[in-house]
């Protein structure tokens, strides 16, 4: 039935939202957004999938306490690749050597972008600011020649507050402004409030997706946080504003805002902006109800999950599409619309998203594989589930999943039909 | 009949139900109060979430799935399939903000109508946050109007002070187990369920022979 309903393209009544958001701005020629997923080639990947043996392990480990070994043993397995012929290292001191080998990368004058998704795509260390600029580089937002950041962050931070005055300022705000401007200037720097959320003020369990009014976040995040959407709303009349674009931009902003580096955290709502419409870029017909059966709609997205999970594990495909009736509609909807925010403990999220950012195949195409490893990972607790089980299982994913497995197992699926046929 | 069953599989009856209205009106909060008695915050439904309640009504053991769709127009397209077998629908609105309302009699009952896959299907309107009470916009003969004109009940409830929220899913289910079709179903849907229950160990039995 899916089926039936894509394959009935709509005449299109939106020209191209991001192109909508180019002629939205006064500097048109300088939006340069998401590249077009390229065309996958079997051969770069590696496909020795890990047995069946282990995915039951990891089913376990969900039951059992024993999953500790499995899981390092894994962990150091990946990273032993990554770093030079280090075997059994601690996982502290491996960690430390990606921290150091990142910021070696970085430091470059011309950042080698292969290098850095390789190394980001096993999970970037936090603090230093490190993922911030990592993630601006994987999105393509700073370009790979360190020399002209401070000038390309300049002129976004210009662009950013010259669409701001021009969308979201009314005329009668203007005249607010300057008035207020004048009595207030001392009054600004009586406070330490700059406007920005200082690192030490933002405890642990705090971020952008805590519900809660006592929240920081939620306290500072709503004027950012409104910013950004009004204005991209603005600029995209036809998508506006949907519900959960908040949990996309949430990642974002959290990363950027508790960048240490003091010039950074003043361009965070400008650089926010230019990266959500990045990590959107491929995925934005998502959100658009108009074209839910077009080829880039959601309808096709989730046609094509299941597609992914027949090539990979037929049995579970069947089970979950014919015995139980478990539609990817019921629970892969939120899970690829909002990029997996809301399925994860915050600290996971941003560990999923540098594996995301650094597919060089783009977001969506790693996005489908992490949400098939997601089913492949509770297989066994799948095949024994009915509808009911199985659909509370995928609408709250367990916790406990070993994290670095999955994004393993997602990294090691067959990327599409056509290809997997191919390696047969 | 009902006993036996009741016993191996914990319910005697087994319904689904699916709340609709528009966004913001508390269909979620109403779910999350009907079952955890706790008012929490929570962000928007994206697509659809669902939760199980297992309570009695009238002497019966019921198993109420209960699909909370998301209440924002973008969606909509998605929302037909959810009604598909669904006994009973709770329509939400606010009653502190009045497009709400209007948006049940001139979107959402259309909607029901295209979609509903159950003739019997049994309705119930319920008009959220009257613990608001001064700013409300819309009364209480409004609702009952509205109400008769769908041909169903009206309940004006609180998920916050939890004014009528049993109330209004007790009250749906008593509905639908008058009417007969629908007890039909919803004691097929069980038996289903234990016959398989029944059929798996006899399978491992027969094995355990033969081997």
């Amino acid at each position: 039935m899916l089926k039936g309903k894509l394959k009935l393209p709509r005449p299109l009544p939106i020209p191209d939202q991001l192109g909508s958001l180019i002629a939205g701005g006064s500097e048109s020629e300088e939006f340069e957004f998401g590249e077009e997923l390229e065309p996958i080639h079997p051969a770069a990947l590696r496909l020795h999938r890990e047995s069946d043996d282990a995915e039951e392990a990891i089913d376990n480990d969900d039951e059992g306490g024993g999953g500790g070994n499995g899981m390092d043993h894994k962990t150091r397995q990946r990273l032993s690749k990554d770093t030079i012929n280090r075997v059994s290292v601690l996982k502290s001191t491996s960690e430390e050597e990606k921290r150091s080998d990142l910021e070696h990368e970085l430091s470059q004058r011309e950042i080698n972008l292969e290098k850095l998704q390789r190394i980001a795509s096993t999970g970037i260390p936090d603090g230093g600011g490190l993922r911030a600029t990592a993630w601006k580089l994987l999105l393509g937002y700073l370009p790979s020649s360190q020399d002209l950041w401070e000038k390309e962050l300049k002129e976004n931070i210009q662009k950013y507050s010259n669409l701001k005055e021009e969308l979201l300022l009314n005329p009668s705000e203007h005249i607010w402004r300057e008035g207020k401007e004048l009595s207030s200037t001392n009054q600004h720097k009586e406070g330490d409030s700059d406007g920005l959320l200082r690192r030490h003020e933002i405890s642990q369990e705090d971020h952008p997706l805590s519900l809660g009014k006592a929240s920081l976040w939620s306290r500072y995040f709503k004027e950012a946080m409104k910013n950004i959407l009004l204005l991209f709303a603005k600029l995209n009349p036809v998508i506006c504003y949907v519900q959960g674009m908040n949990e996309v931009l949430a990642p974002i902003y959290y990363v950027f805002t508790i960048d240490t580096h003091k010039q950074n955290a003043v361009s965070a709502e400008a650089d926010c902006f230019f990266c959500f419409v990045r990590v959107l870029g491929d995925s934005v017909d998502h959100f658009c109800q108009q074209l839910d059966n077009s080829s880039s709609g959601i309808l096709s997205t989730l046609s094509r999950l299941s597609d992914l999970l027949k090539v990979n594990d037929e049995q579970l495909w069947h089970h979950l599409e014919f015995t139980t009736k478990v539609k990817p509609q019921f629970y892969a909807f939120r899970w690829i619309t909002l990029l997996l925010t809301q399925e994860f403990k915050f600290e996971s999220i941003l560990r999923i998203w540098d594996t995301l950012l650094s597919n060089p195949f783009g977001v969506q195409d790693m996005l489908l594989r992490v949400c098939c490893a997601m089913l492949l990972c509770v297989k066994s607790k799948l095949l024994g589930g009915d509808f009911v089980a199985n659909l509370k299982l995928l609408q709250h994913y367990p916790e406990d999943i070993n994290l670095e497995y999955l994004l393993q197992v997602a990294q090691d699926i067959s990327p599409d039909t056509s290809s997997y046929c191919l390696s047969l | 009949m009902s006993s036996s069953s009741g016993q191996s599989s914990g319910y005697d009856l087994s319904f689904k139900i699916l709340l609709i209205g528009d966004s913001g009106v508390g269909k979620s909060s109403l779910l999350v109060t009907f079952i955890s008695n706790s008012v929490e915050d929570l962000a928007p439904t994206i697509g659809v979430d669902f939760k199980i309640k297992v309570l009695t009504v009238a002497g019966k053991r019921l198993k109420l799935t209960i699909w909370d769709t998301a209440g924002q127009e973008r969606f909509r397209t998605l929302t037909s399939s959810y009604y598909r077998g669904a006994q009973g629908i709770i329509l939400v609105y606010d009653v502190t903000r009045r497009e709400t309302f209007t948006n049940l009699s001139e979107v959402w009952s259309k909607e029901l109508e295209l979609y509903s896959t159950n003739q019997d299907c049994v309705k119930i309107l319920v008009g959220n946050k009257v613990d608001r009470e001064s700013e409300r916009a819309v009364s209480r003969e409004e609702g009952l109007a509205l109400a008769k004109e769908l041909g169903c009940l009206l309940l004006e409830s609180s998920a916050k002070t939890r004014e009528n929220v049993e109330q209004c899913f007790e009250e749906l289910a008593l509905k639908i187990m008058e009417a007969p079709s629908l007890l039909e179903e919803g004691s097929t849907s069980v038996k289903r369920n234990v016959l398989k229950q029944k059929q798996e160990p006899q399978a491992s039995q027969n094995g355990g022979c033969c081997s």
